[in-house]
C-alpha cells in the first residue's frame, strides 16, 4: 500500500470503471469516492514533461502530496472518527445491563470502524456494513423494555449513522451501500431477518434497495415460510394501507410480494399460523385503494415499468455525463443527413448498420442508461428544432412543417430500426422494452414541456413522433407482426398517461392519434379475439370524462365544440364499422357521459350486433314478446356490481332482494344514493346506474328461476319492483330523472334487458300515483326521440307502446296538452315516428367540413 | 337538465391549455408521410366549387378513364400513395410495362423483332419523365430482369 497509485495508473482504473460494458457507469462523484481523490496539482505535472528528470521528481512529489492529503483532508475519515466517539458513548450508556452478546458486538463494531478509517479499502468497509446491519437487527428493542428506551434509540441511531456515512457520495455511495445492506438483510440469520422494527428503520432511512428486497421477500413467501409471510403482510399493511399517503413506498416497490400474497389469498392455503381471512381482507383493502382502471397509472412491473422509467428520465437531466450532449447532437445530425441521402434511401439497412457502428464508436450503445439518455436528448433536440421552425412566422406553413418533419421523421426511423433490430429476431422482450422506454421518454419530455411552456406548448413534434413511429411499427414485416399486440399495448398505456385530463394542450393531437384509421383498425379489427377492445374502451372513457364538465354545462366554447365534433365523428365511425364494440361497452360509456348529452348517448345505444335484423317498430301489432332475441342477455363488459359501494349497502341490497325485508331498506335507499344537498349534484349517478342494472338483472334471473318469462305481469310484486317503485315515488325530481335515465339507458336492440326495462318503464307509468312521475317518464323518452337520428330500437318500441296502447290513456293526461307548443311537439313526434318507413337508422356523418 | 355547475379550477386550467392548442391545431399532413412534390396546401375555396373528390374516384375504373399523361403525373408525383398504385394498375391494363433500371414506362410500338427467354427487342414508346413527354426508341432491348412483374392486387 506504500506510495499509493500514480495518477496515470489511476486514469486506467477510472477508464475501467467508466467503460466496462454491462455495468452501470459511475458518475463523476462515485469515481472520486471509490478511488482516492485526485490531487489538485495533477494538471501541472504535464507541463514539466519536457524534461524527464523534472517530470519524475514532480511525479514523486505529487504522490507524496496525494497520500498526505488523503489523510488530512479526509472528510469521511472525520465522520468515522466522530462515530467512534459515539459508539463509546453508547457503550457506557448501556452500562452493565447490556447483554454480553451486544456488548461484544459493539466492541467489534468499534474495531471495524477504526479499521475502515485506517485502511479505507472495500473489504473493511464491507465488514463494517455487515456489523452495522446485524447490530441493528439484533439490537435491543423498545418493546422488550429491558433497556431504557432512550438508549435503545441512541443505539439504533448510531448504527444508522454508520450506514449513512458509508452511503455518503464521498464514501461508497448510495448504490453500493444499499445493494449490500439489502443483501445482508436477505442473508442474515432467520431469527432476526424478520425484525420488523429494524427493517422498518432501514427502509425509512432509504438504506434498502426495494426492488431487490421485494424479490427476495416474495421468494421466501412463495416457499411457504410463515415468518416471512406474516412479515410481508405487516409491511404491506404499514406502508400501503396505514401510511399510504406519507411513506415513499409504492405498490410497484413491493410488486412481487403483493402478487404472491394475492395469489395465496385466492388460490392456495397460506402457511400455518397465517389466518386466511386476514390475508384476503388485506388484499381487498389494497384493491380498494387501487385504481380500478384497466390502464393503471401506478407502475406495475412488466412492460409499463419501462414507460414509467422513461418518464422519470426527465428528472435526471442534471447528471448526464459530460460531452454526451455534443455526441448526441453530432450523431443525430449525421443520421438525419444519412436518412435523406438518396443513396442510403435505396439501401436503408446499410445506412443503419453504418450508423450503429458510429454509435458504437461513440460509446452510446455501451449501456442501457446511455442509450436511454441518447433518446431523451435526441427527442429534446428534435422538439427544440420544431419550436424554432414554428417561431419563424414569415415562412410558408408547408415549409415550416417540412422543416420539422425533416428531422422528426429521421429520428422516428432510427427508433423504429433500433427497436426492430434490438436483441435477436426471436427476442421480443428487448424490442418491447426498448419501445416502452422510448415512448415513456417522449411522454416525459411532452409532460415537462407542457408544464413549462404552458400555453405556448406545441403538439406538433410529439404528434408526429407518435403517429409516424406507430405507422413504422405496423409495417407488414414478420418481426413487427410478432410484437404487434405489445406495440398496441405500449401505445394504449402511453395514450392513457397522456389523456386530455393530464395533458389538455395535447388533446387534439391525442384525439387524432386515438381515431387514426390504422390505430382503430389494429385495435378493433385486426388483433384477434377482441384482445384490445378493453384498452380502446378505456381511452374513449378518458375522452368522455374530459369532456363531461363542459358538456354538462352546455358551455360550448369553440375549442370544446371542435373536440366534441371530433368525438361524435369517432362515435359515428365506430357505430358504422364496429357496432358490437359499442354494444359491449355501452354501460361504461353511458356511465361517464353527462345526462344531457342525448345524441352522443343515442349513438352508443343505437348500436346492435350486425348479424341481427331488427323488426320494424312501426309494424302494427308487433309482438315483442314473441321475438327470439328477447330471451338472450346482452354482454355487459363493465363490472357494474362492484360499483355498488359500500359493501354493507350491497349486502343489505342482496338480502332485501332475497327476503323482501326489512322495509326500512327501502326508506333508507334514498340516503344511500344521495351525496350532497346541492341542486344538480345531489346524487351519485354511477351508483344509481349500477343499482338499476343490478336489480334488473337480478329480477330477470329471479323470474326465470320460477319458470316464467319477464312480461308485464311477471315483473310486478317482487322485491325488485319494490325498489323501482320506491325510487320512482320517493326521489325528488332530480333523483327521479337520473333513475329514469338509468332505465332508459337499457332500451336498446332486442334482448332480455331491453325487454325487461321496457316493461318496467311502462309498468311504472301505469302504476304511478302522481301525474308528475308519468310526465317525467314521458319527458325522458321524448327528449331522446326529438333529437336527430339514430334512435335506439327499444326506446322507439317503448314510446310507441305508450302512445298507442289505450291502457295507458296517454292522450288524456294533462301534461300532453299543457301548452300548444308541447301539444304540437307530440303530434310532430307521433308523425315523424309513423312516417319513417325505414326502421334501421343508417347513420351518416352529417357534420360539415 | 340538471343545470350548470361552475367549473372547477383544474377544469379552467385545462380549458386554457386547450384553447391555446386550438390556435395551432394538428394539420392533416401531420399524420401522413411527407409529400415531396404535392404538399397539402389548405385554403378556403368558394362554396360553388367542388369541395370533395368525385364519388368512386378511388377505383381502378375511374383511373382507367384518365389520360396516360395524368397517370404518369400521378405515378411520379404522388409516390407511395394509393393513387400511385391505382395509376400503375391502370397503366398496366393499357399494356405499359415498367422498366426498373430506367424507372420508366414502356409500351410496344409494334410486335418485337426478337423475343426469347431473356429479353425482347424492337421499337418501343416510352415516357421520359425528365423531358416530360413520350418518345420512341427503335431497336431497344427490354431485358426481362428489369421488368417489374409484381402482381398488383
Amino acid at each position: 500500500k506504500m506510495g499509493g497509485v500514480t495518477p496515470q495508473q489511476m486514469a486506467v482504473y477510472e477508464e475501467f470503471a467508466r467503460n466496462l460494458p454491462g455495468f452501470l457507469p459511475l458518475s463523476e462523484r462515485d469515481t472520486q469516492a471509490l478511488f482516492m481523490p485526485k490531487p489538485a496539482t495533477d494538471t501541472t505535472v504535464t507541463s514539466y514533461v519536457a524534461n524527464p528528470a523534472v517530470a519524475v521528481a514532480a511525479a514523486q512529489q505529487v504522490v507524496a502530496y496525494a497520500t498526505a492529503s488523503a489523510v488530512s483532508n479526509d472528510e469521511v475519515g472525520a465522520m468515522l472518527e466522530k462515530l467512534v466517539a459515539e459508539v463509546e458513548i453508547v457503550l457506557t450508556a448501556m452500562g452493565p445491563a447490556t447483554p454480553p452478546a451486544q456488548h461484544g458486538a459493539l466492541h467489534s463494531l468499534l474495531e471495524s470502524i477504526i479499521l475502515t478509517r485506517r485502511s479505507r479499502d472495500t473489504g473493511a468497509a464491507m465488514n463494517l456494513l455487515k456489523k452495522a446491519v446485524e447490530g441493528l437487527l439484533d439490537g435491543p428493542t423498545i418493546s422488550s423494555g429491558v433497556i431504557d428506551s432512550e438508549v435503545v434509540l441512541r443505539y439504533r441511531d448510531m448504527h444508522l449513522r454508520i450506514l449513512k456515512c458509508l452511503q455518503d457520495p464521498r464514501a461508497y455511495g448510495m448504490q453500493w451501500t444499499n445493494k449490500h445492506v439489502t443483501r445482508c438483510l436477505i442473508e442474515s440469520r432467520e431469527e432476526f431477518r424478520y425484525n420488523f422494527e429494524g427493517v422498518d428503520c432501514l427502509i425509512r432511512s432509504h438504506l434498502v434497495s426495494l426492488p431487490q428486497y421485494d424479490v427476495a421477500l416474495a421468494q421466501a413467501v412463495e416457499a411457504g415460510n410463515a415468518l416471512a409471510t406474516a412479515f410481508a403482510m405487516q409491511l404491506v399493511q404499514l406502508y400501503l394501507i396505514d401510511e399510504r399517503q406519507t411513506t415513499h413506498v409504492t405498490e410497484s416497490d413491493l410488486f412481487h410480494t403483493i402478487e404472491i400474497l394475492a395469489r395465496m389469498a385466492h388460490h392456495r392455503a397460506p402457511p400455518e399460523g397465517i389466518l386466511l381471512y386476514r390475508l384476503t381482507s388485506l388484499i381487498d383493502s389494497l384493491r380498494a385503494n387501487h385504481d380500478p382502471g384497466i390502464l393503471a397509472d401506478r407502475a406495475p412491473a412488466g412492460p409499463t415499468a419501462h414507460i414509467h422509467s422513461g418518464i422519470l428520465q426527465q428528472a435526471r437531466d442534471f447528471d448526464d455525463p459530460p460531452g454526451l450532449m455534443d455526441k448526441t447532437e453530432y450523431l443525430l445530425r449525421e443520421w438525419v443527413s444519412m436518412y435523406h441521402n438518396p443513396t442510403h434511401a435505396r439501401d436503408p439497412t446499410k445506412a443503419f448498420s453504418i450508423f450503429v457502428h458510429q454509435m458504437n464508436i461513440h460509446g452510446i450503445l455501451k449501456t442501457d442508461d446511455l442509450i436511454t439518455r441518447f433518446f431523451k436528448l435526441s427527442t429534446q433536440m428534435c422538439v427544440d428544432l420544431c419550436y424554432r421552425a414554428l417561431a419563424e412566422s414569415a415562412a410558408a406553413p408547408s415549409l415550416v412543417r417540412a422543416k420539422c418533419f425533416h428531422s422528426l421523421d429521421a429520428f422516428v426511423r432510427l427508433v423504429a430500426l433500433l427497436v426492430k433490430h434490438s436483441g435477436d429476431t426471436t427476442n421480443t422482450h428487448t424490442k418491447i422494452n426498448l419501445l416502452n422506454k422510448v415512448l415513456g421518454i417522449v411522454a416525459g419530455v411532452l409532460l415537462q414541456d407542457h408544464e413549462m411552456r404552458s400555453t405556448d406548448f406545441q403538439q406538433l413534434p410529439y404528434h408526429r413522433i407518435f403517429i409516424m413511429l406507430f405507422l413504422e411499427l405496423c409495417a407488414p414485416e414478420p418481426v413487427l407482426e410478432a410484437v404487434n399486440y405489445q406495440v398496441l399495448m405500449a401505445y394504449c398505456h402511453t395514450l392513457h398517461i397522456l389523456r386530455p385530463a393530464k395533458a389538455s394542450g395535447f388533446c387534439y393531437a391525442w384525439l387524432e392519434l386515438v381515431s387514426h384509421r390504422v390505430f382503430i383498425g389494429r385495435m378493433l379489427a385486426i388483433t384477434p379475439q377482441q384482445k384490445c377492445w378493453g384498452m380502446y374502451a378505456q381511452l374513449l372513457i378518458d375522452l368522455f370524462k374530459y369532456l363531461a364538465p363542459y358538456l354538462r354545462n352546455a358551455e360550448l366554447a369553440k375549442p370544446v365544440t371542435l373536440l366534441y365534433k371530433g368525438t361524435l365523428r369517432v362515435l359515428l365511425v365506430l357505430l358504422h364499422d364496429f357496432p358490437e364494440f359499442l354494444c359491449d361497452y355501452h354501460y361504461g360509456f353511458c356511465d361517464v357521459i353527462p345526462p344531457n348529452c342525448i345524441q352522443m348517448r343515442n349513438l352508443i345505444l343505437s348500436a346492435f350486433p350486425r348479424n341481427m335484423r331488427l323488426p320494424d317498430p312501426f309494424t302494427p301489432n308487433l309482438k315483442v314478446d314473441m321475438l327470439q332475441e328477447i330471451a338472450h342477455a346482452p354482454r355487459v363488459l363493465t363490472n357494474f356490481a362492484s360499483t355498488i359501494q359500500p359493501m354493507t349497502f350491497k349486502k343489505e341490497l342482496d338480502s332485501y332482494l332475497k327476503a323482501r325485508a326489512p322495509v326500512t331498506f327501502l326508506s333508507e335507499l334514498r340516503s344511500n344514493l344521495q351525496v350532497s344537498q346541492e341542486a344538480g349534484v345531489r346524487y351519485n349517478i354511477q351508483l344509481m346506474n349500477a343499482l338499476v342494472l343490478y336489480v334488473g338483472t337480478q329480477a330477470i334471473a329471479f323470474i326465470r328461476s320460477k319458470g316464467h318469462a319477464p312480461n308485464m305481469s311477471t315483473i310486478a310484486h317482487s322485491a325488485h319492483m319494490d325498489i323501482f317503485q320506491n325510487l320512482a315515488v320517493d326521489l325528488d325530481t332530480e333523483g327521479r330523472y337520473l333513475f329514469l335515465n338509468a332505465i332508459a339507458n337499457q332500451l336498446r336492440y332486442p334482448n332480455s334487458h331491453t325487454h325487461y326495462f321496457s316493461c318496467t318503464l311502462l309498468y311504472l307509468f301505469a302504476e304511478a300515483n302522481t301525474e308528475a312521475i308519468q310526465e317525467q317518464i314521458t319527458r325522458v323518452l321524448l327528449e331522446r326521440l326529438i333529437v336527430n337520428r339514430p334512435h335506439p330500437w327499444g326506446l322507439l318500441i317503448t314510446f310507441i307502446e305508450l302512445i298507442k296502447n289505450p291502457t295507458y290513456k296517454f292522450w288524456t293526461h294533462e301534461f300532453v296538452h299543457c301548452a300548444p307548443e308541447i301539444e304540437k311537439l307530440f303530434e310532430s313526434v307521433a308523425r315523424s315516428c309513423m312516417v319513417q318507413k325505414q326502421v334501421q337508422p343508417t347513420p351518416e356523418p352529417e357534420i360539415p367540413e | 337538465p340538471l343545470g350548470p355547475v361552475p367549473l372547477q379550477k383544474e377544469h379552467q386550467l385545462q380549458f386554457q391549455m386547450m384553447e391555446a392548442a386550438y390556435y395551432h391545431m394538428p394539420h392533416p399532413s401531420d399524420s401522413e408521410r411527407l409529400r415531396s412534390y404535392l404538399p397539402r396546401n389548405t385554403c378556403a375555396t368558394p362554396p360553388y366549387y367542388q369541395q370533395v373528390q368525385l364519388p368512386h374516384s378511388d377505383t381502378v375504373e375511374f383511373f382507367q378513364r384518365l389520360s396516360t399523361e395524368t397517370l404518369f403525373f400521378i405515378f411520379y408525383y404522388m409516390e407511395g400513395s394509393k393513387g400511385q398504385y391505382l395509376a400503375a394498375k391502370a397503366l398496366k391494363k393499357q399494356s405499359w410495362r415498367f422498366h426498373t433500371k430506367y424507372m420508366m414506362w414502356f409500351q410496344r410500338h409494334e410486335e418485337p423483332k426478337v423475343i426469347n427467354e431473356e429479353y425482347e427487342q424492337g421499337t418501343y414508346i416510352y415516357f421520359d419523365y425528365e423531358k416530360w413527354g413520350q418518345r420512341k426508341k427503335e431497336g431497344f432491348t427490354f431485358e426481362y430482369k428489369y421488368l417489374e412483374d409484381r402482381d398488383l392486387n
